[in-house]
């Protein structure tokens, strides 16, 4: 805080407390004598300078918010109050004016409007994955129960992935994790646990190639539940992935085996889960991936560069 | 993922005879460089990245082109605000519209 010479033009200032000196970055020596505004940042601002003379006038209980630069040139928002100091005739001879630093106060709000952002654009694209999954089982099948148990499926296996991504802040999701959480449901209603095998390192994955190979491996899973070796009583897979390291850089091979299922016979037609394998995976994640329907059982690749840091954790 | 594979079949189903796509900015400059496009969609950030040098690279060749985004607000890239912008999620009819009217 500092106290104003109500007198002298300008208000300059006669009195700086410690604090002020630390906001500021001037020495007292360098403050006192000096026009109250000088520490404006923008010294000709219409604005703020209206704000100050009604502050100084009125006395607000919310101040005035300007924004100001210390010695070293740097600038900071500070809550400006001010109340005049009067004498025994009620004549106003100094101002104490007060500071508020506000620099934390702005960084969160900075801080949430991004969030609130980074936020938007994600309902935004998860709105455009909806509007896809309804547009495909359209496209894909005409009896409304199929479209509806299409359509359900996939948006419970979108919102799995969400949970995940979630525990994980975010950040990325490991290899391990997204393939145990995407084959949960599959594992869990039929006590399949034991027929479903995962070998491999927990790779972490940034979040959109989390989802995708989940939603990948949804595809997989129920594929197998309709037409694979999850369709029977003793049909198994084996998932397993390990990483190479080629002249291109390390890649990550992953395998879906099934294996003891109904004998395998191409289908007819391409569906949408083959798409999104052999597709919109090795597109999202530029790799290659091809699904091989070998009698003995679906036979599945995926070649994909493995993620920086993949060896981090 | 899947609303690339959307788009993919609504432009089929548009009668487009190949589409290509590229998620990185790298993968679109190079498409562009290597092959002959009609028209193009071009995401405002691709993998994090603003895809102003796509923009550029297809302006340079005179490739007609607009923009999709998942923001809401008014964003637009600098020098191209006069482009039409498709916004996610986006009705089929919209663009339809916008690819007729580049086409």
């Amino acid at each position: 805080m500092v106290f104003l010479d109500a007198k002298q033009p300008g208000n300059p200032i006669i009195f700086a407390n410690d604090s002020f000196l630390s906001l500021t970055g001037y020495s007292r020596k360098e403050v006192l004598g000096q026009n109250f505004n000088f520490l404006m940042a923008h010294g000709a601002d219409a604005e703020a300078m209206a704000r100050i003379k009604a502050e100084f006038e009125t006395g607000s209980d919310r101040g005035a918010e300007i924004l100001y630069r210390r010695k070293n040139g740097s600038e900071f928002w500070a809550c400006l109050f001010v109340r005049p100091v009067r004498d025994e005739n009620g004549d106003v001879v100094q101002y104490f004016a007060s500071y508020v630093d506000l620099t934390k106060h702005k960084e969160e709000l900075t801080q949430s409007r991004m969030l609130i952002d980074e936020l938007n654009h994600r309902v935004k694209n998860t709105l455009a994955t909806v509007q896809s999954i309804v547009w495909q089982a359209l496209r894909m099948n005409s009896d409304p129960s199929v479209i509806r148990a299409s359509i359900e499926s996939r948006l419970i296996a979108l919102s799995r992935s969400h949970d995940l991504l979630t525990r994980e802040n975010w950040k990325s999701a490991g290899l391990h994790d997204l393939v145990q959480n995407a084959l949960e449901p599959f594992g869990v209603a039929g006590g399949r646990a034991d027929r479903i095998v995962i070998k491999g390192e927990n790779i972490r994955f940034p979040p959109q190639a989390a989802l995708a190979l989940s939603i990948a491996f949804n595809e997989l899973a129920t594929n197998a539940m309709k037409y694979g070796s999850l369709s029977n009583e003793k049909g198994s897979i084996l998932i397993e992935w390990k990483i190479e390291n080629t002249p291109e850089g390390a890649q990550l091979i992953l395998h879906w085996q099934e294996n003891d299922g109904p004998p395998v016979t191409p289908p007819s037609r391409k569906g949408f889960g083959s798409g999104v394998i052999e597709r919109g995976l090795a597109h999202e994640l530029q790799g290659s991936a091809h699904i091989d329907y070998r009698r003995d059982g679906l036979f599945c690749t995926m070649n994909i560069p493995a993620p920086r840091g993949a060896f981090d954790e | 993922m899947l609303i690339l594979m959307m788009i993919e079949s609504m432009l089929t189903d548009l009668g487009c005879d190949s589409v290509t796509a590229a998620a990185t900015v790298d993968k679109a400059l190079a498409l562009i460089e290597t092959q002959v496009f009609d028209a193009a969609m071009l995401d405002v950030n691709l993998k994090g990245d603003n895809s102003r040098p796509v923009a550029d690279a297809l302006a340079a060749r005179g490739i007609p082109f607009f923009f999709s985004t998942g923001n809401g607000g008014h964003h637009t890239m600098d020098g191209y605000e006069n482009r039409a912008v498709l916004r996610k999620p986006f009705i089929f009819e919209d663009l339809a519209a916008i690819f007729a009217s580049l086409c």
